[in-house]
Order: C-alpha cells, then sequence, then structure tokens
C-alpha cells in the first residue's frame, strides 16, 4: 500500500512534529534536546515530578498530557520505538525538584529495556526515582502473569492519578502506591479491524481482511487476540466489557471508570455508539460508572479500532482523577 | 596475526556497510511480526558506527569502543539502540589500554558481549531472540583454535547457522511474542542483524590480511 501522508523526510518525521506540537503549545510545554518535551512550569514545581516515556506516532500520547497536574517531562523516541536510556536519565535529573521524580514505563519490550538500563543509572548516581510499570491488556497473558501484559492506553489515567497525588504534596513513596494501586485495578482491550502503516517505512503492521475484526490487539497491531468475522457495535461492546469485568472481577456494586480511546481512524460517532452500549451493560449489572473518557488518547497510524479500559475507583482515586490538570489534551479545573 | 586499531576500523567499518546494505531486508522481516523498523535503527547505528570511525584519533581501542556503545545507548530506536550498546560495552570490558588485540583477548571481548546482554536479558537460545546468534557465537569463539581470523569465522559461522535456525521457533520475547505459533517460519530478526554483526567483523579483519 502506497502511503498518502503529509510528511516531509522520513527521518525527520519525530523532529518536525516535535517541534510543530511545542509551537501549538508553548504556553504549556517548551522542548529540550534529547527530544523531551517539557512542563514549562517544571522549575517552579515542589513537589513530587512524573517523567515517562514512549514513541512518537501515537498523538496525542504521550506527550500530549505534559503539564501541570500530569506529566513532567515525556521522552520521545522514534516512531513507535522507545527512546535510549540516556535521554531517560537526563529527563529525570532535569525533573528532580528534590521530592524525587515518579518514572513510568509502558510494558513494551523495548520501553522496558530502557527503562531498566535508565533505573540501573539513576540508583547508581544516587537519584531518588521510584518506577511503575502500566501492564494491562487482558488479551496475551492471564492476570496471574501481568508481566506479560502490554501496556496500552491505562497510562494516561495513571499519569492523572500520579499527577493528582503529587500535586497534593504527596510523598514520592505514597505517589507511587497511588500509581500502583490504580495500575493494578486497571484492564484494557483493544480491537482492530484496519491495521496500521509505518511511517518511515510505509509498510502495513497488520494485515486485516476486509470483513475481519481482531480483538486482542496491541497498540501497533500486533496480534494475540484471535480473528473474527466483523461484528457490531452492540456485540463487540458485550464481549469486550464483560471481558473486561470478569478480569478484574468487578462486582455488583463497585465504582468503575470506562475509557474508550480510538487508535485513530475510528469515528467518535462510532465509539459513541458503542459507549451507549457499555453504559447500558454497566446498569444492568448494577455497577455505577463514576469517571469516563470517550476520545482519543493513544492512536496509532491509520489503525482503525479501539481500545476499551476499565478501572475499579474509590473515593481518593477518583480524587485525583477529578483534580486540575492544564495539559494540551486534558484539562480539569 | 593480531588486531591492530587499523584492523578494529577496518571490522566496525565492515560491519556499518553490512548494515547498511541489509537494512531494507532487515525492516521487511520486521514488519512481519514488529513494526517494522528494525533496519532503519541497524541504519542509525551504522551510520554513528562510520562518523565515530571518521572522527577517531588519538583515543585507546576501549575508549572509542566504550564511546560507540553509549551513542548506541542514545539511539532513541526502541530495543536494539540498548541491546547492541550493551553488547558493545561488553566488548570493551576486558580491555585496558591495549594497542593491538590478540586471540585470547578477542575471546574475553565476546564473552564479555555475551555476559553483559546476560545482566539485562532472560532471553537464552531458542527463545528467537539475537541471543540465538550471540550465544553459539560466542561458545564457538572460545573453542575456535588461538588465532584471530579463526575465531572470528567460528564466531560468524555459529551466528549466521543460530540465525537460520530461529525460523523454526516460536518467538518468547520482544513484540513478536504476541504472535506465537504464528512466528514459524520466519526468522528472528535481532538474530539476523546479530549474524551480520560478526560476519561484519569476520570480512572486515579478512580484508585486512
Amino acid at each position: 500500500m502506497k502511503m498518502k501522508k503529509f510528511i516531509n523526510a522520513q527521518e525527520n518525521l519525530t523532529k518536525e512534529l516535535l517541534e510543530g506540537f511545542a509551537a501549538a503549545h508553548a504556553d504549556l510545554v517548551t522542548l529540550k534536546p534529547g527530544n523531551m518535551v517539557v512542563n514549562r512550569k517544571l522549575e517552579a514545581a515542589n513537589r513530587v515530578t512524573i517523567v515517562t516515556q514512549g514513541g512518537s506516532g501515537h498523538e496525542p500520547a504521550i506527550s500530549g498530557f505534559v503539564g501541570d497536574g500530569m506529566v513532567d517531562i515525556s521522552v520521545v523516541g522514534d516512531i513507535f520505538a522507545a527512546p535510549g536510556p540516556q535521554a531517560c536519565v537526563d529527563a529525570i535529573k532535569m525533573a528532580d525538584r528534590g521530592k524525587g521524580v515518579l518514572y513510568v514505563v509502558l510494558n513494551h519490550a523495548g520501553d522496558m529495556l530502557t527503562g531498566n538500563l535508565t533505573m540501573k543509572q539513576v540508583e547508581k548516581e544516587g537519584l531518588h526515582v521510584i518506577k511503575v510499570v502500566t501492564q494491562e491488556d487482558v488479551s496475551n497473558a492471564p492476570r496471574s502473569n501481568s508481566d506479560d501484559r502490554r501496556g496500552l492506553v491505562g497510562c494516561i489515567p495513571t499519569y492523572k492519578i500520579a499527577g493528582g497525588a503529587a500535586a497534593e504534596g504527596k510523598s514520592l513513596e505514597e505517589v507511587a502506591a497511588v500509581a500502583q494501586r490504580f495500575a493494578d485495578n486497571m484492564a484494557t482491550l483493544a480491537v482492530a479491524v484496519r491495521g496500521a502503516t509505518h511511517p518511515s517505512t510505509g509498510s502495513m503492521l497488520a494485515d486485516l481482511g476486509e470483513d475481519e475484526m481482531e480483538i486482542g490487539m496491541g497498540q501497533h497491531g500486533e496480534g494475540g487476540g484471535g480473528r473474527s468475522a466483523m461484528k457490531t457495535a452492540d456485540a463487540t461492546a458485550d464481549i469486550m466489557l464483560n471481558a473486561l469485568l470478569k478480569d478484574l472481577s468487578i462486582q455488583s456494586g463497585e465504582k468503575l471508570m470506562l475509557i474508550l480511546n480510538g487508535a485513530g481512524a475510528t469515528t467518535l460517532m462510532e465509539l459513541f455508539i458503542i459507549y451507549r452500549r457499555c453504559v447500558q451493560i454497566l446498569k444492568e449489572k448494577n455497577i455505577q460508572l463514576v469517571a469516563n473518557y470517550v476520545g482519543e488518547l493513544l492512536t496509532v497510524q491509520e489503525q482503525a479500532g479501539f481500545q476499551m479500559f476499565i478501572a475499579r475507583m474509590d473515593d481518593e482515586l477518583l480524587r485525583y482523577w477529578n483534580a486540575p490538570c492544564n495539559t494540551p489534551y486534558m484539562k480539569k479545573q | 596475526m593480531l588486531l591492530s586499531k587499523e584492523s578494529v576500523v577496518s571490522m566496525f567499518r565492515s560491519v556499518a556497510l553490512i548494515w547498511q546494505q541489509n537494512a531494507d531486508s532487515l525492516s521487511d522481516i520486521d514488519s512481519r511480526f514488529g513494526d517494522g523498523d528494525h533496519g532503519v535503527t541497524i541504519g542509525k547505528m551504522a551510520a554513528l558506527t562510520l562518523e565515530r570511525l571518521d572522527s577517531w584519533k588519538e583515543e585507546s581501542i576501549k575508549d572509542f569502543i566504550e564511546d560507540l556503545s553509549t551513542g548506541f545507548m542514545g539511539i532513541s530506536g526502541g530495543s536494539a539502540g540498548p541491546l547492541y550498546g550493551t553488547l558493545v560495552e561488553g566488548l570493551a570490558e576486558p580491555l585496558t589500554d591495549e594497542t593491538a588485540i590478540d586471540a585470547t583477548t578477542l575471546k574475553a571481548m565476546l564473552t564479555g558481549s555475551r555476559e553483559s546482554l546476560f545482566e539485562i536479558t532472560k532471553a537464552r537460545v531458542g527463545d528467537k531472540t539475537m541471543m540465538d546468534a550471540l550465544i553459539p557465537a560466542v561458545d564457538a569463539a572460545c573453542q575456535a583454535e588461538n588465532d584471530v581470523v579463526k575465531v572470528l569465522q567460528a564466531a560468524s559461522g555459529a551466528a549466521l547457522q543460530g540465525a537460520k535456525d530461529t525460523a523454526n521457533m516460536v518467538a518468547k520475547f520482544g513484540r513478536a511474542r504476541s504472535y506465537g505459533e504464528k512466528t514459524l517460519g520466519t526468522p528472528d530478526v535481532g538474530a539476523a542483524s546479530t549474524a551480520l554483526l560478526f560476519q561484519g567483523f569476520l570480512y572486515g579483519v579478512e580484508k585486512q590480511g
């Protein structure tokens, strides 16, 4: 398939996208060497700060959530690729305002490798850093083997919850414990109906037939869930939400966050139709929907489909989710 | 023969060139079960290697290799940068201020690369990763006669065979892991680029010899 995209030189994709992003949101973020997107208010921050990392090509993630109340520095790798550990070590040093740094890493091979090498280095240098890994994809491993679960859209609410706790002046240990508790109580399932393309090479990452869908697709079109014939919105929502509720053993009366994250090529119309069905199912089961988001947080080039995310909530987590934040793609007052 | 600084230059230059020549086919293999950009990252490492070789002046062989390792670590191309950075860092480990490398030191360098990777990954032979090329290469190198060319011939041959063997394996690590049985029939791209690394080392020395 030939790519039809507004790009210039392929080798400059990440650089140019970050320059444009930083210019478009110059009031909130600034771009530093090493592909770091930095919260403009970082220097004045007298609290635990938050650093994360991830490949580009997933906009608005991850840099779209840099700002007060969420991420302080996002270290950006090339398209779909983790940044190197040196840039992450530099970012953690820059982020540290004396209260320690929470380092959030998504469970993907490259990110974990960078995360482990970064931790080795910052520990050697005596910095106060705690790493939290998000690994909530229910499709490729059971909950008992969460190290094999991929990190999908769950990183975004994790930043928000951790950011809310940090803003209240909690210690690094407390912020990390809250982030970990939230991460341990979340689950995501992704579905794809058309694969992503790689903007550097033009290759298609997953080749789905015209009438096929795959529930259990990873972030970039890595399979795992098994293919089936295309289903209606309601039938898809039933399969996905029931699998998630079962994974977390959510009971009647519990409080829940629900996020529908569009992969980039699925319309809001479709997402709302799915959301409508999810609300019906939760009502039938007497599960309280206390927090939500419908839209695009973490996308992938040209992929059609979405990620369904749920998390078990309590009053403290809900307070952090609702706390003020001011970032390019998430604002709360 | 001893590997002089000129031989080391020739070895790394040859690796860079062989990586550049194969970048597209590596991306092609990677697009089947990865995200199709391994060749892009390998191309970046090749370009960085050539640039560093051109600016290599008075530094020792150890310093050059260590600087190259730091450079690889800084490449933002997913796991390949840190993995190759670690491999290359391990090569420098047994060195001090040598101006030439004998077969015994070369074996220690290759062993160092394997040990460094053992510290950061649990992958072993049979898991369908770069370790399927690296581990047999180091084993074969250590068993070879004490002659630098024979050491590199043994390593290169074993790495190539190891990479070929990955076609009959089910991926246990990395992005391809999610595809399980479907990965049968396709070799591992990391093993392929590691086999090219050893081939490059060998060609570089043969050119010198």
